[in-house]
């Protein structure tokens, strides 16, 4: 999980937050300063298999 | 004997990250460890040790609930800690002080007067004092 910066007050918008020590990570997001994005990367949607032919 | 004076502006204030230098009008960084009695009856006038290290930061903002400002800022670190870091500039000297791990008890959510641009008064406790 890394946080990206969303207000000017924290820094430059669209960078990466590195939280420093002590840092009340909940609280930013909870302000809308930071926002969370997920690095995992997103599932594929399950083949479907077709039924055989007869 | 040399003496330096500077003029009491912040170049950088922040509480948990976000700047409020621009709604800040006073701050008070006080480094204090709490003093524990070790007079004894061989001692003619008390005598002191140095306990536990209780700093403490005090700042007066001006209140605004607008985005990104003072309330918004500070309404989800009440009960929390957090950390403040203030930066004073004189001269070619930089001095940041850090303290970490401090707690914010209450925020006065409004405190307003006739004529008057509202201000709210907040006490940061306990935590590291940090200078660099």
């Amino acid at each position: 999980m890394k946080y990206i910066i969303n207000s000017p007050k924290v820094g430059t918008v669209g960078d990466e937050f590195e939280p420093a020590q002590g840092i009340n990570i909940e609280a930013l997001i909870a302000g809308g300063f930071i926002v969370e994005e997920s690095t995992d990367k997103p599932k594929k949607s399950p083949t479907i298999k077709k039924e055989p032919k007869e | 004997m040399a003496t330096t004076t500077y003029l009491s502006n912040l170049s950088a204030l922040t509480v948990n990250s976000v700047s409020l230098v621009d709604q800040c009008t006073g701050i008070v960084f006080t480094q204090l460890r709490e003093s524990l009695d070790k007079t004894t009856l061989a001692d003619t006038g008390r005598t002191y040790t140095g306990g536990l290290y209780n700093n403490e930061c005090t700042m007066t903002l001006f209140q605004s609930y607008a985005a990104s400002e003072t309330y918004q800022t500070l309404a989800a670190l009440v009960g929390t800690r957090t950390t403040v870091v203030a930066t004073v500039i004189e001269g070619a000297v930089t001095k940041v002080f850090t303290l970490a791990d401090c707690y914010l008890e209450s925020m006065p959510v409004i405190n307003g007067a006739l004529g008057e641009l509202s201000t709210v008064d907040l006490s940061f406790t306990g935590g590291a004092l940090s200078v660099s």
